[in-house]
This record gives structure tokens, sequence and C-alpha cells, in this order.
């Protein structure tokens, strides 16, 4: 028996310019033995026609290029945030626009806890809340006696309720940076950075970075991921301990799996060379499903926190210029090492000092130990501008870029932290392209949710949430949004002669859709359905 | 949540190549009778007498007085936790904060959590090169908050004057140049471990026991205006308050049963005096207006 199945399609859109699309894909061993009509495996021996796609439009698997596989653990606790998402069992959660709603839909969750269970919630965002600040007295209405935790979406803030601030020993007392107080002298419930926040986190038991290597979080992403047509993704900023990459390994090889994970190893703080090692022993035990042996760094911090390193004439509010977590100088160093030793990196950079910065680390290190063919990938990128773009080609370093930041961030960047004008360049999509540079473009999840198509949508049409089109320059055409979230971002992962096309000899990954993104509207492009995928040609419908 | 003893916290900040490694080494071999754990950016750099080791394994490093371990890709926080998870608590928590690092994200939590006492930030310069990177528009604001949240700076390699004077400028409120004074200085008045510091013969030590009482604003005035150099100061004051002094930074909490007012004090001999100290403490308060 050949094991060959044919799925025929409504159509199959194949990212392959030498056959651009097909009504016929066939797969055999997970891989693609054959594109065209329905007798296009033939000669390859008996065939099995499947036409449960036949309604439906194949994509080459979407490939996430930056995420974490944090958006797959944050759904064990309730979510608050403002806009709409859906969960890995695809329920809706919807947007959350005022207090009283985000009060009420606490009320509602806790009422499926345990009564000795906290109460977590995650994804606040006040800059979309224009009412009064939520405060430990909106919570102690759900409840006086159950501690409750509820976590902005940013990570660096909380609010929680009377019982946490009593289980942390928060009183008038207190007098630390970070636990804010009201006019009366008492804390407010709002907890402000890690620090502030740990006592409670701790005996609430809330990890929700510790929570991203269990199995069950490493399952759920995969759920996370097939609702989104993604078949590989990133987790862009992994510790990947002995003991969670053995149990990511075990997860990720079942048949049930569904995605590919490319995880890179975080590097912060730590001596490069031993970094350089690890990555390569990690490199080592790569399997399909999971892709070892890239590395990030982190360099600034973000816009809209302003702490992003940002080049003249700095933020337009007059703020102090960001914060690096990296020095330039140690950028320098680490990328020198990694050149030297053959380890891909994905650098963080949103301001445009540390892109800048970045790239002449790279060229430093280049012109120590060239090294043709390297695709390290500047990640964010938001406020590169065609200087920036020409070296990015120049060194053939790719470019993923955050595109939804235009949707979700894009009005208040105009209004509040880098002033109209530059915000009209940012996340410079057609700019890169036509500067050469290799592109992707990406969600960050958790931070904006996972969803390439939603993305793609993101760099076609530019909207902002008031509906103005921001850098109306800067659109891309849908063909190109849609290379970028399949070659695209598969080139940034060196992972372009295996996925991101649908051609023969490549793994059989696909997004199932319900309609035809190259034909519905542009600005309906965030609106396909996804069905499901095939991931190494295993069948996930939803 | 273990009802073992609080944990002090100190955390050692400062640019690469200051010289945090050194003074790490330091703490890891001085005879100061205590069980440390100390995180490190960088487990290479640790240069421990072979005497002291008792096994490695992974990113642990296990000593006959204490461990250390490395942070790097872990969250530091949830190391910290860790810590105070463990059955066996050691006497002292170092952390090494990485170059551009702000300590004070970092110590801020010996100030929240329950179970952590405050020790300091110690943040180490290089005398050598500190002007020359403070000319660096690009790193300049962090290194100079580096200093300005510091408890204390030690200047290691060289001193000149102009160092000082910048240090100062910058807000340090007392810039050490001998490493040994280093140590005591960290381990003064923390914990419930034997206090070593007699064999160094370089700090003013002050002990008082009274019965001035005092409102809470009245305190905070009164300790607002204490000596520069006086590094430490500990103990109950009468009216209903613990006092813990690191440095630049004062916890006043309200203790109840306090009868009397003692205290004990310690700063590096030669930036504060004992009657600088008994000045300072006798000197009359200005008027406070009432305050809860």
């Amino acid at each position: 028996m050949s094991g060959i199945t044919v799925y025929s399609a409504q159509k199959i859109i194949t990212m392959d310019p030498q056959r651009p699309e097909a009504s016929h894909v066939a797969v055999q061993e997970g891989r693609i033995l054959a594109v065209g009509g329905a007798d296009c495996a033939d000669q390859w021996g008996d065939v099995v026609h499947d036409d449960r796609f036949a309604g439906a439009v194949l994509m080459p698997g979407l490939i996430e290029g930056h995420a974490h596989m944090m958006a797959g653990a944050m759904w064990r606790y309730a979510y608050v945030g403002y806009h709409d998402r859906i969960d890995p069992d695809g329920k809706l959660w919807p947007g959350l626009t005022d207090i009283d709603a985000i009060i009420d839909a606490l009320t509602e969750f806790q009422s499926g806890l345990a009564p000795d269970a906290p109460l977590v919630g995650w994804g606040l965002d006040p800059i979309f809340l224009s009412s009064e600040r939520l405060s430990r007295a909106h919570l102690d209405r759900i409840s006086p006696d159950r501690p409750i935790a509820i976590m902005f979406s940013n990570f660096h803030l909380m609010c929680v309720n009377s019982k946490a601030l009593e289980l942390a020993g928060y009183s008038r007392e207190t007098n630390a940076e970070g636990v804010v107080k009201g006019p009366d002298g008492l804390p407010t419930g709002e907890l402000q950075e890690m620090a502030a926040m740990f006592p409670v986190m701790r005996r609430l038991a809330v990890d929700f970075r510790g929570l991203s290597q269990s199995e069950d979080s490493i399952r759920t992403y995969g759920e996370v991921c097939k609702r989104a047509g993604v078949t590989t993704v990133t987790d862009l900023y992994s510790s990947l301990e002995d003991e969670d990459l053995a149990t990511m390994l075990r997860v990720t090889s079942d048949d049930g799996y569904p995605v590919r994970i490319v995880p890179a190893l975080g590097t912060a703080g730590a001596d490069p060379a031993q970094m350089a090692e690890r990555a390569i022993r990690l490199r080592e035990q790569s399997t399909d499903k999971l892709r070892l042996g890239a590395v990030k760094l982190m360099t600034d911090g973000s816009i809209q926190g302003w702490t992003a390193r940002v080049r003249w004439p700095g933020y337009v509010g007059g703020q102090p210029n960001g914060i690096w977590n990296t020095s330039p100088e140690q950028i320098f160093a680490l990328t020198e090492v990694f050149q030297g030793a053959g380890v891909q990196m994905h650098i963080h950079v949103n301001g445009d000092e540390a892109a800048e910065v970045s790239l002449n680390a790279l060229e430093a290190a280049a012109q120590k130990h060239p090294w043709p063919g390297a695709r390290h990938v500047l990640q964010h990128c938001q406020m590169m501008d065609g200087g920036l773009y020409r070296k990015a080609a120049d060194l053939g370093v790719c470019c993923n870029i955050f595109s939804n930041h235009i949707w979700y961030f894009g009005d208040q960047h105009a209004a509040l932290t880098i002033g109209e004008g530059r915000a009209e360049r940012m996340d410079a999509v057609r700019t890169a392209m036509d500067e050469g540079v290799r592109v992707a473009i990406h969600s960050d999840a958790p931070v904006t949710p996972l969803g390439p198509l939603f993305t793609a949508w993101c760099a076609v049409n530019r909207q902002t949430m008031t509906g103005r089109v921001l850098g109306a320059e800067e659109c891309i055409s849908v063909h190109e949004a849609l290379y970028a979230i399949t070659m695209g971002a598969a080139y940034t992962l060196r992972l372009d002669t295996e996925i991101g096309s649908i051609e023969p000899g490549k793994i059989a990954d696909f997004a199932v859709l319900g309609d035809d993104p190259t034909h519905v509207a542009p600005v309906a492009l965030k609106d396909v359905p996804v069905l499901g995928t095939v991931s190494s040609g295993t069948v996930h419908l939803l | 949540m273990t009802g073992q003893a609080q944990l002090p916290l100190t955390v050692i900040g400062g640019y690469l190549g200051a010289g945090k490694t050194s003074l790490i080494n330091e703490l890891l071999s001085g005879d100061h009778g205590r069980r440390l754990m100390v995180m490190v950016n960088d487990f290479g750099a640790v240069n421990i007498d072979a005497a002291l080791l008792s096994s490695v394994s992974g990113d642990t490093m296990e000593l006959t007085n204490g461990c250390v371990c490395c942070t790097m890709g872990a969250d530091l926080f949830m190391a910290v936790g860790d810590v105070l998870d463990r059955a066996d608590r050691p006497d002292h928590l170092i952390i090494e904060a990485s170059g551009i690092a702000d300590p004070a994200k970092i110590a801020g939590v010996a100030r929240t959590e329950p179970e952590l006492t405050y020790a300091g930030i110690v943040t180490v310069v290089d005398g050598l090169h500190f002007t020359d990177l403070l000319e660096d528009a690009q790193i300049a604001p962090q290194l100079e908050s580096q200093v300005a949240v510091a408890d204390l700076v030690y200047l290691s390699k060289a001193m000149g004057a102009e160092v000082q004077d910048r240090l100062t400028a910058l807000g340090a409120p007392t810039v050490l140049t001998n490493r040994a004074d280093v140590a005591p200085l960290i381990w003064s008045l923390s914990g419930d471990a034997p206090e070593t510091d007699g064999r160094h013969a370089h700090f003013t030590k002050w002990v008082h026991q009274g019965t001035a009482g005092f409102t809470r604003a009245e305190l905070e005035q009164k300790l607002a205006a204490r000596p520069a150099g006086l590094y430490r100061l500990k103990g109950f004051v009468r009216g209903g308050w613990e006092v813990q002094i690191v440095g630049k930074t004062v916890d006043i909490r309200a203790r109840d049963g306090v009868e009397a007012t003692t205290l004990v004090g310690i700063g590096p001999e030669g930036h504060v005096t004992t009657p600088d100290i008994d000045a300072w403490w006798a000197a009359p308060l200005m008027a406070v207006p009432d305050a809860c």
C-alpha cells in the first residue's frame, strides 16, 4: 500500500510561484507528494481520494514568527480585556468595556471556582477604560473572602482585592515602591512592577511564566494555534530547563500534537559563550515538531510603556528616553559570540535606537566572523525607517514586524508616544519589502491575540481602533501579506525549504480556510474563517 | 508562610566590569559565620576556594557555607520564591543584578515580601572608567540611577576626587574604597547570625537605650535628619515603632508593646562618629503638626 491521500479543495493557494493555484494536493508520509489536479499523484501508485476539504480553501500552514507559549497558559484564568478573544476551546470571551462589565464577568467566573481557590484575571488594559481606575473597592464587590488578582495586559501591573492585600501583609503601614496608596493612606489595590506584585503572586500561586512549560500549557498552545490556522509557532523567549525540554519533546512528539514549535533561548544576563554552547547542544535534540537552536536577545523596552530606546526627537510628551535591558556594549559582545558560534539570533528591537545599535553590532560581528546566510532576525522593528531597512538588507538581516500594533496601539502612538509623523511610518512593511528585506509579521501573542490572518489584515489595511488609516503609503497587498505569514516567516526561522508553501517535497502543513483570502475584500481578510489545520499530514479540524 | 526567620536580601548592582564578581568572591570566602545564597549572572567568573566547594551540579554550586546559583534564563523573582520555600533557608540572600539593570527593581521585593528583610543595595563603580561611561549618552542615565538608588557605593580600582564628587552629586550616601569594609556593613545587624565585626576596627558603633517617645511624624522627621554616614540603624522606639534603616532606606512599622527605646547603629569610620550620632539623637525636634 502506497499510503497516498489526494485531497481536493475548492482552491489551493500554494505560495509556490511555479504553480500558484491548484485543486488537489497529494500527501504521503506527512509530506507533500504532488500538487495539481485530481490525477497529480497517479504515477506514484494507488491513491485514496479524500474530499473532506472540497468546500474549503487550503493554504500553506500559517507561521507565527513571534509569540510566546504563555498565550496558551493564560486561559486557565479569567480574561477581562477590552477586545473580544476566543479561547482554545473556541469559546468567545466578549471584550469588557467598563468596570461594571468586568465585575459582572468576574462574579460569574467565580461561581465555577472551588471555595478556597483564588480568582485570577488577565488582559486588563486601563488605556481603554475611560472611567475611574480599577481598585480594591471594585474587586471587594466580587468577594470579601476570596483573594482576587487581576493582571494587566502589560504584565507590569495588577489590581487586587482587600483579601489579597491582607495575605501579602499590605496595609497603611506599607511604605514600598509600587504599592499604590489612595488619599486615605490605604493601599488602593493597584500594585506596580514585580517587586510589589510578587508577594501576592506567591501567595495565590500565580506564575504566568512558569506555567508556560507545563504539559497542559503546551497542549493549550497547540489548540490556540490550530484555531488560528497556525502549524508552526515560535516561543520567543524560552528558559528551556532540562526538565522542561523533556516535557516539550514528549508532548510535541505525540501524533495528535498539531503544531511545530520553534523556541528561542532567552539570553538575558548570561555568559554568551555558555549560552551559545547550550543553544548548539539544544539544536542537536531537534525533532520535526520541536526546532531548537536559536537564541533571543533583549535590547530595549516597549514604545507604549515609554521604555523603548528611541532616536531624536524622542517621545512627543517629553518623556526621558527608554531603558536598555541589555547595554549596547553587551549587545555587541553577545552578537559577536553568537555569530562566531554559528547560532541564529532573534533580537528584540522596538525603538529605532535599539534597532540601530543592533544592526551596528551585527555588522561588527559579521566583519569578525563572516557568515552569509545567518538570517538573524530583528523582532518588532516598530520604528525602523528606510535607512535602517537598507542596512538590514545590506547585512542580510531579516525583519519580523509587529503589524498588530497599528490597530491596537496606533492611535496612542500618534497622540501620546512618538507623534503623528513617525507613527504613520511605524511597522513599515512596504518600505522594508521595497528595500529588499526578508519580512515576516507577527502578533507577539499573548500581547495581542494569535492570528496571522488578522496580522495580515493589519499590514494590508493599517487601520487603527478609531478607524483611521495610519500611513497609507506603508500598506501592502493581500498577496504580500499572505506571503509574509507563510514563506516570509518560514525564511526567518530557517525552515523555508521545509514549510511555508505547498510544493512537492515539503511537509504537509496546511491551513484549512472557509473562504478565499485572495477573493474577499482586503478589509475582510481578518474575517476569513479558519476551519482547522493539517500538520505533518495529520488533519486537525475544529 | 513557613514560620522561618525573615531572610535578609542584599542586591549588588553596577555596570559590566565594575568589580561585582570580585566583591561576591570576597563575600563567599569571608569568615562571617553565615550560610549564604548567592544568585549570579555568570557562573564562570565566580572563584571559589576548593576548600569551600562541596559539589557542583548544573547551575548550582554547593558550598560549605551556602550555595551559588546562576540565574541565567530563569525568572529572578520565581527563584527568590524558591529560596523562601526551602525547608532550610540561608541566613542571607545576595543577588547580583546584571550590568545595566536597576538594582532597586529587584531589591524592592525585600520591602514588599513579609518573609524578606531589606539589607541594602550595594552599587559597585569602577573608578577608572566611570566618568568616561557617564559621557556615553546611551547608557549614562541608567548608570546614574544605579548610583542614585544605592545604599552603599563601593568604588573599585582608582579613587579620584572627581569620581567621588560625581558620585556624591548623583546621590551616593556612603562611598567606600576598601573592599574589606563592604562585607561587614552588608552583614551588620542583619538576621540572627553572629556578629563577627569585632576584628574589623573600621566601624563606628552606636548603642542607645532610653525612654524618648515619638509620634510617627516626629520619628520620620528625626530619622530624616540622621547623620549621612550612619549606614545601619535598627531597634524599637517608644510610641510603638520598629525602625529599620539601611543606607538611605527607612522603614518604620507600628509594633505593639514597645515600652522603651532601644537602638543600635553602625557606620564606616571616617564617615560618621559616635559624637555625631549622639548629637543627632539629642537634638530637639522642630514642632510637627499632629498626625494620625
